[in-house]
């Protein structure tokens, strides 16, 4: 499931994607915009820098830009970074696997069901890049003007 | 040629070593696919390459029988074969047998298919030396050394491992090829590498009775670690990060072993349950994670990763103990021509001083060539030089899609020329072993027959 850890950490990654090639942004900026609180977004970009998808800088001109293209950034790739495992429920997770109380794994159905959805996961996230992210959203605004037209 | 008349696909293999036999049988295995091949070796035998091509029973095969088959939807049709020679049982199904078995297994392969109905029409087998490749409107056009040349639809490399030393050990030689002449059996030899190369080398030289210094160099000193059966852990894909730097994948799979450790595994169920997505992972990092790897984190990689049987480990083990090979963690800083031998110096590492040994014999069993585009083989310069091919970033293979298209020096991929194997190692990484060759080979023999109805 994606929790608000991951929401964030990609809108973070849009609102970075749509800079020109190597501005920086502030935190600040970043967090305003999109809403977010500014102590969870700091965690969040440094789990990023960690993994390589955004570099900083410190100082009074200080921020932070993409580490790399936003084609070749994939969601799925971000995720798992920000959320762990790819896994609709904590059980259906192979390194990170958190049974549950009520029930017995190795005969639930529901896990059994489960595991193959966060194969389709995989799937679709791995295979959408951080610029289809973006522009999708601004097709989808565009369409929506048109319409009002 | 008729070719022209023909809608069948006229495919041509340059090279019938493992991945170029391998691809043919799954070609040939598709008996709805409207092909024909032409399989092109410069050996005589078919099947072997430079891999398989030693006589010697001590070079044993560094994947047990149940890694080998040539199928992966059929992992034991090579124990099987095996069996069937009265050379392994049920019961002891993880069994390394000589290499030289592999060759003759994979001839069988071929020589059953070739065989069986109609084969003799959709494969051909020619014994020569390809020197070029080119395009033309039509398909392709192989030249052939003796002035000859064959043309098809599409080209398919399968030219395997370098045969030459690489530019910077000019004077050393690998091991098997035709400058592998006797030396002096009291003689000192240096050999450049410490992994399963140098592993070959060493046991030849004692096989051939050498009683001098066996010395062994490479930059840390590690040789390979020991197989073990084991159960590999259970990954999917959505495990896995992907993308990420590399030390950010270093600390995740350090923590895995931990882990797994913890619960009374083994790091070799992490590095084989992992396997499966090696070429994944591979292919998900940025150039500079790519780099770093292959600087700095290969040579762990790699003797965790590339294992041998435990009699071979326990012998080269004995051999360090005893003397009689001796390893040494550094670098070859100058080699020299001194009479009939050479003059190695060597920086040890971490050491400040050099010590310069007289050897007769330098033997490169350093793996990776360094730099394709000066390598020795005709048919990947004249591709490069027509800018058909171009390297890939790292230099390591040539530059191809994960669909085995070889890419162009304007960065455009082919549709008619192909490269599987350790050619492709740029972009597939782990591209040595058969494990992982039949996979590639299966995927683009699919590719190909899909298209046999609509080439021409």
């Amino acid at each position: 499931m994606l929790t608000k850890k991951g929401k964030y950490g990609l809108k973070a990654l849009v609102h970075l994607s749509e800079l020109p090639a190597g501005q920086l942004a502030f935190v600040n900026d970043i967090a305003v915009a999109n809403n977010i609180p500014k102590k969870f977004l700091d965690a969040i970009l440094g789990e990023l820098r960690n993994a390589g998808f955004v570099q900083s800088r410190k100082g009074k001109d200080g921020g932070y830009r993409l580490a790399r293209l936003p084609a070749e950034i994939k969601i799925g790739h971000v995720v798992r970074v920000l959320d762990g495992p790819l896994a609709p429920i904590p059980c259906a997770s192979r390194t990170q696997y958190q049974p549950c109380e009520d029930c017995d794994e190795a005969t639930c159905q529901v896990r059994h069901m489960m595991l193959e959805v966060r194969q389709a996961i995989a799937e679709v996230l791995d295979n959408r890049s951080l610029a289809q992210m973006r522009d999708a959203a601004n097709d989808d605004m565009l369409a929506g003007i048109k319409y009002q037209i | 040629m008729n070719e022209r008349a023909s809608t069948r696909l006229a495919i041509i293999v340059i090279g019938g070593g493992a991945s170029g036999v391998l691809l043919a049988a799954h070609l040939l295995r598709n008996r709805d696919a409207d092909i024909r091949i032409t399989l092109i070796e410069k050996r005589p035998v078919f099947g072997q390459g430079v891999a398989y091509s030693t006589a010697l029973p001590d070079h044993l095969l560094n994947v047990s029988a149940l890694g080998m088959s040539a199928y992966a939807d059929d992992p034991e049709h090579f124990l099987r074969w095996l069996i069937g020679r009265g050379l392994a049982t049920t019961e002891n199904p993880r069994v390394y047998v000589p290499r030289s078995l592999y060759g003759e297994y994979l001839a069988t392969v071929l020589a059953d298919l070739r065989g069986g109905d109609g084969g003799q029409d959709r494969i051909h087998l020619l014994s020569e030396e390809c020197v070029s490749v080119t395009t033309t409107a039509a398909g392709v056009d192989v030249k052939l050394a003796n002035g000859a040349s064959v043309v098809g639809h599409v080209a398919v490399l399968a030219v395997g491992h370098e045969e030459q030393p690489s530019v910077e050990k000019a004077l050393a030689v690998r091991p098997g090829s035709p400058d592998d002449t006797p030396v002096d059996p009291d003689s000192t030899v240096l050999i450049l590498g410490t992994g399963l190369s140098m592993v070959d080398a060493f046991l030849s030289l004692t096989a051939s009775g050498h009683r001098g210094r066996i010395v062994a160099l490479s930059r840390r000193g590690l040789v390979p670690s020991i197989h073990q059966a084991g159960k590999p852990i259970r990954l999917d894909a959505a495990d896995v990060p992907l993308g990420t730097d590399l030390s950010y994948f270093v600390r995740w799979f350090r923590r895995l072993v931990r882990d797994t450790e913890r619960n009374g595994g083994d790091w070799r169920d992490v590095v084989d349950g992992i396997r499966p997505f090696n070429q994944r992972i591979w292919q998900s990092w940025p150039h500079s994670a790519r780099r770093r790897f292959i600087d700095h984190t290969r040579a762990w990689w790699d003797i965790h990763r590339h294992r041998m049987p435990p009699e071979l480990h326990e012998r080269v083990i004995r051999a360090v103990a005893e003397g009689e090979l001796e390893l040494v963690a550094g670098k070859l800083v100058e080699a020299k021509r001194r009479g009939d031998g050479f003059e190695a110096t060597i920086r040890r590492r971490h050491g400040p001083r050099t010590e310069t040994i007289s050897v007769a014999r330098i033997y490169d069993c350093t793996g990776i060539t360094t730099d394709l585009a000066a390598g020795s083989n005709p048919i990947v310069r004249s591709l490069i030089d027509r800018g058909l091919a171009r390297p890939d970033p790292l230099r390591i293979g040539l530059d191809v899609t994960p669909q085995c298209a070889i890419v162009g020096s304007d960065g455009q991929p082919s549709e008619r020329l192909f490269a599987i194997g350790p050619l492709t190692r740029g972009a597939f990484f782990e591209i040595e072993a058969i494990p992982d060759i039949r996979v590639q080979c299966a995927g683009l023999a699919k590719r190909l027959a899909a298209g046999a109805g609509i080439a021409a």
